[in-house]
């Protein structure tokens, strides 16, 4: 079980990172496609018209994916910020009831949002909701790695909580030690 | 004001959930469910989803990531370790010597950073054992990198000044521009303060060194060179209205990642570290950004901004008093909680008050990230000071005393903007679009 999630939350940031390494090759081939036209202009006079077709709109749907897709993953590296100025003087005790509350409060919470993100991602593809460019692609799959995000980050917010539960430390901890000069650790 | 209970219900909840420990994105979610829950009858989870998904998805947004992990190669590059050598034979005339290397250094780094704790880290870690083994005064090296690690917020490309820019959808682009000389003009007080200082502090300034031959000079910082082109590239081409900002930090990771492999610094494993570090770090910010819109929106649906619009216009003050209450208010805020979160808070409750007082957008942002680094180098909560508390071993509040006149040079720096705006409006308004 231990490693079919630790996969999941190393694959889902990978998958993260695939969107953000895209979302760098689709606007430099815009980029590309700019200075090319601007050379055209100077040489024939007239652009050519080059365009990477629905260019911004992908780039807003790869966005999408590289930040939800993260978030399991950010979470176990202590990458999501909070306010540790209070609890951090408090001893295991109380500290370790602290952590059960924010890891309940907030798996509910993600769940909560996973359920309406699901949702809107079914009434999208029940109505055959489409994107407004020029390559009109059905809204509901930039949607579903949104939707997909928060139900991985959910998982991940439980699963520290039962960690917690067993008596563990949660995983988030170990990458919020105040020190934000190092390199977070790179094993998820 | 019927809405009191409502207001101060909500800012209980926000604060309650944030000081227990919550994740500062789902408290800020939390802090709008409740609003529009309790208090109007709209389908709550339909709007969070809708409302995420519409603000998630921008173009513009793009170039958060982007940037970030511009900054995340060249923080691996050799660029950090050629910083020093490269830059104190060059300042070595001025009064004050190689403590300029932090503030210089700093605005440098925080050119191709857009984080004020790593800008500190980074120029820390190579300059804290140089200037300390020379015999530079502790006090001033730790004050000049806490305050100048400042400057990562307001030099752009600026992450803060993109998150500012899309909660409240104004043109990043103009945004960076309008950073420009506000922080030229901070790294020349922080400059005139260490001149200054030292001239009134020759006991503890230790002996000059000898100057080093022009060619060598150069030869030491031909690191600095093509990253200092990658910046002027950068800003250039924005400014020149050649490219967005989007474009602009796209042709920058590819740059980045050019110097890096020419320098011999780029593997396989430092590029994928940059790359995760970058996924990590844009998903945090994305997170709060999302969060924000959501309390945004809930926040439209109570009406409270219109009304707190209106109780404050009530008061008729002048523009200066709202800036100072303001600036108070954000230096409290600042003293718990982070600058991006600071920013995100205010675009959705204080901004239709901003508006209302008929005060300039950008230049509004660029005052609230300069009082924002003003709460980086104050405690309990700076972030900078936990830098450099981790890197000297200090405690916290000598770190604080140290960087306190920094803190007085910020604040001259707003009081700079307040009386003469155009040092923020000169630039974007002779912007081509």
């Amino acid at each position: 079980m231990r490693r079919v999630l630790d996969s999941l939350y190393r694959f889902s940031g990978a998958a993260a990172a695939a969107f953000l390494l895209a979302i760098c090759g689709i606007v430099l081939l815009q980029v590309g496609a700019n200075m090319i036209d601007s050379a055209a202009t100077l040489v024939i006079g007239e652009p050519i018209g080059l365009v990477v077709p629905s260019y911004s709109e992908f780039t807003g749907f790869f966005l999408v994916a590289a930040s939800f897709l993260a978030m399991a993953n950010a979470l176990r590296s202590g990458s999501h910020i909070r306010v540790t100025l209070i609890i951090r003087g408090l001893a295991p005790g109380p500290r370790r009831w602290v952590e059960l509350w924010c890891t309940a409060v907030g798996t509910a919470m993600s769940g909560y949002f996973a359920w309406y993100a699901v949702d809107m991602v079914i009434d999208a593809y029940r109505f055959n909701d489409v994107s407004a460019g020029i390559v009109a692609v059905p809204i509901w799959i930039p949607q579903s790695s949104m939707a997909l995000g928060l139900v991985i980050f959910t998982i991940a917010l439980a699963d520290e909580f039962v960690t917690l539960l067993r008596g563990g430390t949660p995983h988030y901890e170990q990458g919020e030690h105040g020190d934000l000069s190092g390199p977070v650790p790179d094993d998820i | 004001m019927e809405q009191l209970p409502l207001i101060i219900l909500m800012l209980v909840v926000f604060f309650a959930l944030l000081g227990s420990g919550l994740w500062v994105a789902l408290s800020l979610l939390a802090a709008g469910m409740v609003a529009m829950g309790l208090f109007t009858s709209a389908p709550v989870g339909l709007v969070l989803a809708t409302t995420v998904w519409g603000a998630s998805n921008s173009w513009a947004l793009a170039a958060l990531p982007l940037f970030i992990w511009m900054g995340e190669i060249l923080f691996r590059s050799r660029l950090s370790r050629d910083m020093f050598t490269g830059l104190a034979p060059w300042i070595n005339w001025l009064p004050g010597r190689l403590l300029h290397v932090n503030v210089l250094g700093c605005g440098i780094f925080a050119a191709v950073s857009g984080s004020s704790a790593a800008t500190a880290a980074t120029i820390g870690k190579m300059s804290i054992p140089e200037l300390s083994k020379r015999g530079y005064d502790e006090t001033m090296t730790i004050g000049t990198l806490a305050g100048s690690g400042t400057l990562g917020l307001l030099i752009p490309p600026s992450i803060i000044l993109i998150v500012y820019g899309v909660a409240i959808e104004e043109s990043i682009a103009r945004l960076f521009i309008a950073g420009i000389l506000p922080g030229l003009l901070l790294v020349g007080l922080f400059m005139g303060y260490v001149a200054v200082w030292s001239l009134f502090n020759r006991d503890k300034m230790p002996p000059r060194e000898p100057s080093v031959a022009l060619w060598e000079r150069i030869k030491l910082a031909r690191n600095l060179l093509p990253v200092a082109l990658i910046i002027f590239g950068i800003i250039g081409s924005i400014f020149a209205g050649w490219a967005s900002p989007t474009d602009a930090a796209s042709v920058g990771v590819a740059l980045a990642l050019l110097f890096s492999w020419l320098s011999g610094s780029l593997s396989w494993d430092t590029f994928i570290a940059s790359l995760m570090g970058a996924m990590r770090t844009s998903c945090m910010i994305a997170f709060i950004l999302a969060g924000a819109a959501f309390l945004t929106v809930a926040m439209g649906f109570t009406g409270i901004p219109r009304l707190l619009a209106a109780w404050i216009g009530g008061f008729d003050l002048s523009p200066a008093m709202l800036l100072f209450a303001l600036t108070l208010f954000f230096i409290l805020l600042g003293c718990f909680l982070d600058g991006i979160s600071v920013v995100v808070l205010t675009t959705s409750i204080i901004q239709p008050m901003v508006e209302q007082a008929g005060i300039d957008r950008v230049w509004f942002g660029i005052f609230i990230v300069i009082v924002v680094e003003m709460a980086q180098i104050t405690p309990p909560v700076g972030f900078n000071l936990f830098v450099l508390q981790g890197l000297t071993g200090k405690n916290i509040l000598v770190v604080a005393r140290a960087a306190f006149p920094f803190f007085l040079l910020l604040l001259v720096a707003v009081g700079l903007i307040v009386a003469f705006p155009e040092i923020v409006t000169y630039l974007p308004n002779r912007m081509t679009s």
